[in-house]
């Protein structure tokens, strides 16, 4: 479970989120939509504690919590080996393998043995479709499936939530169909027990896989319920689309 | 034509047929090569910066006496007769001795001085207290000689591999080192006699002292340019006139350089030279031979200087590597109190010659002990000169590789950084995993680059009395039938070791180019 509670952001004097808060239970899937600009990805950055914010908390499970200002470093690193993350433009590591980029975090976070990371990783990769090209590095990859392996890899490390940070926008159509797919598939699975956050602008998607709906407008979440009430004629996602 | 230039071009050749004779009568000045750090008495400074020494007033009076005037120019000593060949000065005259080599080579006058060599050493050592215990020494004595002077001849003549000699660039250097108990250079010290009646018997260096009696007789020289016939008779018949009237012997006395010796001049002077040298050789037997060594017979040489480049190189280019990766992590990721210092050590690193950093490494470190009055200070500083070597490339270096990994990790997008925290890396785990190895494939190509430009840069080690390569090239270029194979012998060296590298360099970069082919 993640909850986010009046999260205040600035950089200067410009304030990117203004007391934003949102809740996202075990097991559901949740979308952050909202205007370019709106804060979206930096909610996302401050949840996993790749921003600090200034006030505010995000708390992950009943005992973390991190709150706003500098924060203790055994904290972060719990965090973030709690809330995996998929970026915009992937970061795959180039200079390692699909395989070795999937066992990284077992390894060298959570300081598992290589065999066991490394079955862990192959039943990721396999999980997304991409069993055959644990061998190749990510140049070797299309852009769809290097995604895939960065969802493998933020899946390793057996996190409470996961969030993604537009994972098909870097995407053409065909690609981002695969992606979405993996997503999708994580959706569905009964046995996947771990929050996801998604942020798009794809809102077919959202109104597929998501079960409840965060808008985000300058800075501050301004509506949060129901996928389907959410793009409902009248509802607060109906003039996004 | 314009009638104001005809009066302005009618003027200006006036001008220069009224100035044209003066011009010729004006004789050129007598420009006299010598190299002031060989030091006193010979050519050096004193107080006020004046150029003084017992070559410089006699270099006063033969310019006198040919009526023109001197003009020092300076130069390396073992380079002065490449650069009299080269025309740059007139005359050399500056300790040179006579051997019938050099005569062939840039024609001698007759001798100014009857020089020979005394053995120094610690006031208290009684290990070494004549010429034979050199000899005879189990291990080798260490043995420091001006570089490329009668000493080193005289001593790998006698001696051979009976002792290890140790050549400096200047007098005084040797003097500290041997004064300084420094065993690891030298134990003692051979130099012309002129320079231990200067420096030791005047009381100068009280904790040195001349032994035994003087060896090794020989005679300074000027050397002139072939074919400079006319300047050398008239150098002669100055040299003569300076004898004759006891010029010479009240300038040697001004000095305290005047022995019994010197009366030789006299009779030398008078005869053919350099015919008569070979005679006095006979009948004296004091003048040792100088056997030029045989290209073949310093090939052991070069293959030991070879590997001592191999070792200097692959002993430094690696803590270089760890210590400008160091500091390109500390500037870039490091906290800000840290950035400073650390731009301010790469900054004096780069911007200060490696020459000096050696000499400051080897020299006057060890200078900082006796300062504070700490011995324990003093032999904590006072480092081997491989390990001086070593540390002085390796520091020099990594202010280069500090800022190749500086723009290494900065050429790394930041993602990847995040990237690897978002997994729940450590900060540390996250450079070392995934950062500093996308850095180190980024900047092989300059590092490469850099360890084959450290590879010949320790040539420069030859200061501090390493024989590497370029030290024995150093060592061996006062032989004119050496020199040529010599030269291409040691160049073809460096490039059979460096090209090697160079393809181990493309290979890796093949290798490790992200993305590449495994």
């Amino acid at each position: 479970m993640i909850r986010v509670s009046n999260i205040v952001k600035s950089h200067g004097t410009l304030r990117i989120l203004n007391g934003a808060s949102l809740e996202v239970k075990r097991g559901e899937v949740a979308a952050l939509i909202g205007p370019s600009g709106g804060g979206k990805s930096t909610l996302l950055r401050c949840i996993n504690g790749l921003e600090e914010f200034q006030a505010g908390e995000v708390a992950v499970g009943p005992e973390l919590r991190l709150a706003g200002g500098s924060a203790a470093k055994e904290t972060l690193l719990k965090l973030r080996r709690q809330v995996g993350m998929v970026f915009q433009q992937f970061h795959l590591f180039p200079h390692m393998t699909a395989l070795q980029n999937v066992m990284s975090g077992p390894v060298y976070a959570l300081h598992k043995p290589r065999t066991e990371a490394e079955a862990i990783a192959r039943k990721l990769l396999e999980r997304v479709g991409l069993g055959e090209k644990a061998a190749s590095k990510p140049s070797q990859l299309s852009g769809g499936q290097q995604q895939r392996v960065a969802i493998a890899r933020a899946l390793a490390v057996n996190p409470v939530a996961i969030l993604f940070d537009e994972p098909t926008s870097a995407l053409d159509p065909k690609m981002s169909a695969e992606v979405m797919k993996v997503i999708d598939d994580l959706a569905d699975d009964e046995q996947f027990q771990a929050a996801m956050v998604i942020v798009t602008h794809d809102l077919a998607a959202v109104k597929r896989i998501a079960d409840t709906v965060h808008v985000l407008e300058a800075g501050r979440v301004v509506y949060s319920g129901p996928a389907s009430e959410a793009f409902a004629t009248g509802g607060a996602a109906a003039n996004l689309e | 034509m314009d009638r104001r230039w005809f009066t302005l071009i009618s003027f200006a050749l006036a001008v220069a047929c009224s100035h044209t004779p003066l011009a010729a009568q004006e004789p050129p000045p007598l420009r006299w090569g010598g190299d002031k750090n060989g030091g006193a008495p010979y050519i050096f400074e004193d107080d006020a910066g004046n150029l003084v020494g017992f070559e410089v007033e006699f270099a006063d009076y033969l310019a006198e006496q040919l009526g023109r005037k001197p003009v020092f120019v300076q130069n390396q000593w073992d380079n002065l007769p490449a650069s009299l060949l080269r025309g740059e000065h007139d005359i050399v005259l500056n300790g040179y001795e006579f051997s019938p080599e050099r005569h062939d080579e840039t024609p001698t006058t007759v001798p100014y001085y009857v020089y020979s060599l005394r053995l120094i050493t610690r006031a208290n050592d009684a290990n070494v207290t004549s010429w034979s215990d050199l000899g005879n020494a189990n291990p080798p004595k260490r043995v420091g000689v001006l570089r490329g002077s009668a000493s080193e001849k005289y001593l790998q003549a006698r001696f051979g591999d009976r002792v290890i000699l140790q050549p400096s660039e200047t007098v005084t250097e040797m003097l500290d080192v041997v004064r300084d108990g420094r065993g690891d250079i030298a134990d003692v010290t051979v130099q012309d006699a002129p320079a231990a009646a200067y420096y030791v018997q005047s009381g100068r260096y009280p904790g040195l002292r001349v032994v035994d009696e003087p060896a090794g007789f020989g005679y300074y020289v000027i050397l002139t340019k072939p074919g400079d016939d006319q300047l050398r008779e008239q150098l002669n018949e100055a040299i003569r006139k300076a004898i004759r009237t006891g010029k010479l012997k009240e300038l040697y006395k001004k000095y305290g350089l005047w022995n019994a010796a010197q009366q030789r001049l006299s009779y030398l002077a008078e005869q053919p030279w350099p015919e008569v040298a070979a005679e006095l050789d006979t009948v004296e037997g004091e003048v040792q031979p100088v056997i030029a060594p045989k290209f073949s017979g310093i090939l052991g040489k070069l293959g030991q200087a070879a590997s001592m480049t191999l070792f200097l190189a692959f002993a430094s280019f690696p803590l270089a590597v760890i210590i400008g990766m160091a500091v390109a992590v500390g500037r870039v990721y490091g906290p800000a109190f840290l950035r400073v210092p650390l731009a301010i050590y790469v900054e004096v690193l780069r911007g200060t010659p490696l020459l000096l950093q050696l000499f400051v490494i080897f020299y006057l470190l060890p200078q900082l002990g006796v300062l504070a009055e700490a011995e324990w200070l003093q032999n904590l500083l006072s480092l081997n000169k491989y390990a001086a070597a070593i540390i002085g490339l390796a520091l020099n270096y990594s202010a280069a590789e500090a800022e190749n990994y500086r723009a290494g990790l900065l050429a790394v997008p930041r993602g990847q950084m995040e990237a690897a925290l978002s997994l729940g890396m450590t900060p540390t785990t996250a450079l070392r995993r995934v950062v500093v190895p996308q850095a180190f494939r980024i900047v092989i190509p300059p590092v490469t680059n850099d360890f084959i430009a450290l590879f010949k840069d320790t040539a420069v080690c030859s200061t501090i009395m390493i024989v590497e390569l370029t030290g024995l090239y150093y060592q061996y270029k006062i032989y004119p039938n050496l020199v040529l194979e010599l030269a291409l012998a040691v160049g073809l060296l460096y490039l059979v070791m460096s090209y090697p590298m160079s393809l181990l360099a493309r290979w890796l970069e093949r290798r490790t180019t992200i993305g590449g082919a495994r």
